[in-house]
């Protein structure tokens, strides 16, 4: 279905000295500066699979999905999709995906949504029985109901980002992909998207690649993850293998009732764990103690810190994926010495 | 064809509804160009008045009138945005949303177009064309309206437009060369408003220069169809202009195909 194999996206920068000066020495001289964006990345995808692709911001996600989506032409490897190369005969291969980039929006912006609906109908010749199948269908998917007349401008950033996935999917694709589908919204808004897409993925077998920097995205709806960081996979399994792995970091987040019962806690001598399992951080206001859940259960380190100090606020949350990384750097070193 | 337009319609439909949301921005618009007609005329007019003679290159002072309301007619008609909504969207990478759908964006845009200008276009279209014919009437007591040089006026008229969008389609893609096309932009339409005949007849000039810049493209764009509808080319001189109309439209149309083929292999759509 998806190939993906050595895929490589250099970008050439103009690095220019700052002022006016500089502007003038770059004109005559501009001195350039390779960028890596993605590196030598291969995955392959199968039919009905969803596929997250997950990775902190600038790693390299946006621009493998504008390779794959035939927006960019990569600098070296290969991709192939439904046995196209999307670069390739772009207006023939286009027909065949749905795109959707988070942060832009192919909906009319000055229009009532309905409009740019009746253009894409026209643009992929989906004819009148079917669109009207398929509004019908995706009406009840997405909700696009209470504000499909309004002016895409009006619309809140969980309403257009159902509406424009709405309209990825109105020709029915075999791929769809989504760029930080769920970036800047509430979490109420975001699980509702990710029922959406599942139910999708459920109902057409769509395959669908997906990108995000939240966790919770890819736990709720994929198969199967792809880590990048800096360009490069650092990761690609099933995503409980990942937690198993590496998603044992949790985070405890207090502020003590009075700040000089902090000196009371000695968490280094109380679990005597080294530097990468436990670690303490102090602002004054609030203590942040990141630690290892293998290593400390997350009650244990809650009973200790609440039996020494008074607490006006406590917190306890998963680890991010920058510590997932992290740990995944530190495992591989580890697994090389 | 007509799948080619039953696909590029709603573009057009789209832009008649974009139009309507900023009409009151059109309006302003083409009074201020209204406005510089009017100024364009007094000066003429003194010209005349002051000179004596009764004709300027084989141009009477209400040949004079006729060509500088029917060019102004003709280049707000024949006016394209093309460039600067290229160029915009190659700027803040917004092209990518294009990108992803199977079109063609010269069409897209195209179609786009004219819808967003069918309301100015009618609205203006008439009420200038009786205006000059009315004023050559009070001045010269005959009814001086061709059917003719009208229709051949409307065929240059078409050809000019595409011309003048295709060369603008060819100036904006280069915004993948010169990321940003403002200060460019604005340079570049006194330049073809000059060498298209738009200020002042071509036939005004040095016989050297006029006789080359009406090879350029620019003339194709303004001083061929107002001449077809002043009536002042002779048949040969109509057929060479048509051929001359037709060749700098195919040659745009390639160009901007070969300009396109090349960007994108270097495209870098930036954000998000
Ligand atoms: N058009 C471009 N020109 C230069 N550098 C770029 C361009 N697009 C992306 N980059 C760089 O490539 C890297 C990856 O970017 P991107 O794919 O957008 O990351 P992500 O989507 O994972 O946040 C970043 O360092 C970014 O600055
Ligand atoms: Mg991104």
């Amino acid at each position: 279905m998806i190939y993906v194999e050595n895929l490589k996206k250099e970008f050439k920068k103009t690095i220019k000295d700052p002022g006016l000066k500089g502007s003038i020495k770059s004109f005559f001289k501009p001195k350039n500066e390779i960028i890596t964006a993605v590196n030598d990345i291969s995955f392959h995808v199968p039919k009905g699979e969803i596929l997250g692709f997950i990775g902190p911001n600038g790693a390299g996600k946006s621009t493998v999905i504008k390779m794959l989506t035939g927006i960019l032409t990569p600098t070296s490897g290969k991709c192939e999709i439904n046995g196209q190369i999307p670069y390739k005969n772009r207006k023939n291969y286009v027909k065949e995906i749905g795109v959707v980039f988070g942060q832009r929006t192919q909906l009319w912006w000055d229009l009532a949504l309905r409009e740019t609906y009746t253009v894409l109908k026209e643009i992929y010749e989906v004819d009148d029985e079917n669109y009207k199948k398929r509004m019908a269908f995706l009406n009840e998917a997405l909700e696009l109901e209470d504000f499909i007349t309004s002016p895409v401008r009006t619309l809140s950033l969980g309403q257009r980002m159902r509406a424009d996935i709405a309209a990825s999917l109105l020709h029915s694709p075999k791929v769809l992909f989504l760029d930080e589908p769920t970036i800047g919204l509430d979490v109420v808004v975001k699980d509702n998207i990710r029922k959406a897409i599942k139910a999708i993925n459920e109902e057409e077998n769509t395959t669908v690649i997906l990108t995000t920097h939240d966790l919770q995205d890819v736990e709720n709806l994929c198969n199967r993850i792809v880590m990048i960081d800096k360009g490069l996979k650092v990761f690609d399994g099933e995503v409980s293998d990942l937690k198993r792995r590496f998603g044992q970091a949790r985070e405890l987040n207090f502020v003590p009732e009075n700040a000089e019962s902090i000196n009371d806690l000695d968490y280094k001598n109380e679990f005597l764990l080294n530097e990468d399992d436990l670690s303490v951080e102090n602002n004054g206001v609030s203590v942040t103690v990141r630690f290892n859940s293998d290593m400390v259960s997350v009650e244990k380190m809650l009973n200790y810190t609440l039996s020494k100090t008074h607490v006006k606020d406590i917190n306890v949350t998963d680890a991010d994926i920058e510590e997932i990384i992290k740990g995944i750097y530190r495992s591989e070193v580890s697994l090389d010495a | 064809m007509r799948k080619v337009f039953k696909i590029y319609r709603p573009f057009t439909h789209a832009g008649v509804l974009l139009a309507a949301q900023y009409r009151i921005n059109f309006f302003f618009f083409i009074l201020g160009d209204i406005l510089r007609c009017f100024i364009n005329y007094f000066l003429w007019h003194a010209v005349f008045t002051s000179g004596g003679e009764k004709t300027f290159a084989g141009f009477s002072e209400t040949d004079m009138v006729v060509y500088i309301f029917i060019s102004f007619l003709t280049s707000v008609i024949a006016y394209s945005d093309g460039s600067y909504a290229v160029g915009e969207e190659i700027r803040d990478g917004n092209i990518a949303m294009r990108m992803i759908k199977p079109i063609r964006f010269d069409l897209a845009f195209l179609f786009q177009e004219l819808g967003e200008r069918l309301i100015t276009i009618t609205l203006i279209f008439v009420p200038m064309m009786l205006g000059v014919e009315v004023y050559k009437f009070a001045v010269t007591g005959v009814i001086g309206f061709n059917i003719l040089n009208f229709i051949l006026y409307l065929f240059s008229l078409i050809l000019a437009y595409l011309i003048t969008f295709y060369f603008n389609v060819c100036y904006g893609y280069s915004a993948f060369i010169l990321k940003n096309l403002w200060g460019a932009n604005f340079l570049k339409d006194c330049i073809v408003g000059f060498l298209s005949g738009g200020v002042i007849p071509l036939a005004f000039l040095p016989p050297a220069v006029a006789v080359t810049l009406n090879l350029l493209p620019f003339a194709s764009q303004t001083y061929i169809p107002v001449m077809m509808y002043v009536g002042m080319f002779d048949v040969p001189t109509i057929i060479y202009s048509f051929a001359l109309q037709i060749f700098w439209l195919i040659f745009f149309i390639i160009l901007q195909q070969i300009i396109w083929n090349a960007c994108v292999k270097r495209m870098s759509v930036q954000g998000g």
